[in-house]
């Protein structure tokens, strides 16, 4: 080693680099191994979770202030207009429609927003058939 | 009967000899500074007390937070760049860019109902959201505020966001009756729900607390045990009842805006 370093001292720094650049390859390619181990499990699911049991407890009270709130027109009616418990159950069966469409519309939006049962893998996987 | 009722409460809630302490005491409205204007009653209460309390809160951890505007944020102005930015997602996910000019409303909602929810966990405070005359306050004011800006951006149009397309004229009217009661069920499903995930909540926690110490020390561990989980999901709820008010104010603007 000695004697090539007194021959050609640029050819050996030249060598040294190349040397240098390959470890520099090589530990970025294990520092990315570990980087890849050691990650975080994918955030997505844990506010996914947040999100759909806030979700949950939207859906319950739809339903029930549907029913309320058509119970109460009706009562309101029924005292305006003397006619004791006829609109009341009518609006009490509108209000539950109502409660009904309230939490069909807001699942509807729901699912809108969440990927499609099995179609939620990337696409670029069924890219090697054709 | 405001006398009455303080004095039964002061009856369960002391620890009575072999009676269980009163779940409902902690919900109880004191008068702290008693002031009448033209005949009502606007005293000072703790639920006044504790909205001020989550009102200052707010506003001196924000400012103490940003008061470096660091371009590096420090732990403290992440948290506060954090909460932004997520009431900022959430505005212009659900209502588009153009009601990002709501978004001061949206998150002085947002913080403040997560403020007194969160204050509601510490121990021998006041959970003012547990009051569904405060949470229908909150969501009546939502309700005329988004109808009147569906009024002022469409005008008579915005009647139209009551009849639904596609419909033969038949059942129109039965569908327009049913879009208008949907329509009115908002400011309630929005109050009761908030109101009664933490007035329930809350209640459990208390009753639960009584079991320990009825228990003693030989039972009381099992209730105890249960108190611990179910603090850590008070917590949860806390936020998400908070964060679900938020969205669906959002959800309700986007409606006022665009008409479906």
């Amino acid at each position: 080693m000695a004697g090539a370093d007194k021959t050609s001292g640029r050819k050996q720094s030249g060598r040294d680099q190349d040397g240098i650049r390959r470890r520099l390859d090589t530990l970025g390619e294990r520092l990315a191994e570990v980087k890849a181990r050691n990650a975080p499990p994918p955030q997505p699911d844990a506010t996914a979770r947040g999100e759909a049991l806030g979700y949950a407890l939207r859906l319950g009270v739809e339903l029930v202030a549907g029913v309320a709130v058509g119970g109460f027109i009706g009562w309101a009616l029924d005292r305006w207009l003397g006619s004791a418990p006829f609109l009341m159950v009518v609006f009490l069966v509108l209000g539950a429609a109502a409660g009904m469409m309230n939490v069909f519309r807001a699942a509807k939006a729901m699912q809108a927003k969440a990927p499609p049962a099995g179609k939620d893998l990337p696409d670029d996987l069924d890219d090697d058939e054709d | 009967m405001f006398e009455a009722y303080a004095a039964e409460g002061a009856e369960h809630g002391g620890a009575g000899a072999g009676s269980l302490p009163n779940p409902m005491h902690q919900f109880e409205i004191k008068r702290l500074i008693p002031i009448e204007l033209f005949g009502f009653d606007a005293s000072f209460t703790n639920s006044a007390l504790f909205m001020v309390i989550a009102a200052s809160i707010i506003t001196l951890f924000t400012m103490y937070a940003m008061r470096s505007r660091a371009l590096v944020p420090t732990r403290l102005q992440s948290v506060a760049e954090l909460s932004y930015t997520f009431v900022a997602n959430m505005v212009r996910d659900n209502v588009g860019t153009d009601g990002m000019k709501y978004f001061p409303f949206v998150f002085t909602l947002f913080m403040f109902v997560l403020v007194l929810n969160m204050l509601g966990m510490v121990p021998y405070s006041f959970t003012v959201t547990s009051h569904i005359i405060v949470t229908f306050a909150l969501a009546a004011f939502i309700f005329l505020g988004v109808t009147a800006i569906g009024f002022w951006k469409h005008g008579a149009h915005f009647l139209k966001f009551f009849v639904p397309e596609g419909v033969p004229l038949v059942m129109l009217p039965l569908l327009v009756v049913i879009e208008v009661i949907s329509y009115l069920t908002r400011p309630l499903s929005l109050s009761v729900r908030l109101f009664a995930n933490m007035m329930a909540g809350h209640t459990m926690l208390k009753v639960f607390g009584a079991f320990v110490v009825a228990l003693g020390l030989l039972g009381g561990w099992a209730p105890l045990a249960f108190m611990v989980a179910f603090t850590g999901l008070e917590i949860l709820v806390a936020f998400l009842q908070a964060y679900v008010f938020a969205i669906l104010t959002c959800i309700y603007l986007n409606d006022a805006l665009h008409m479906h």
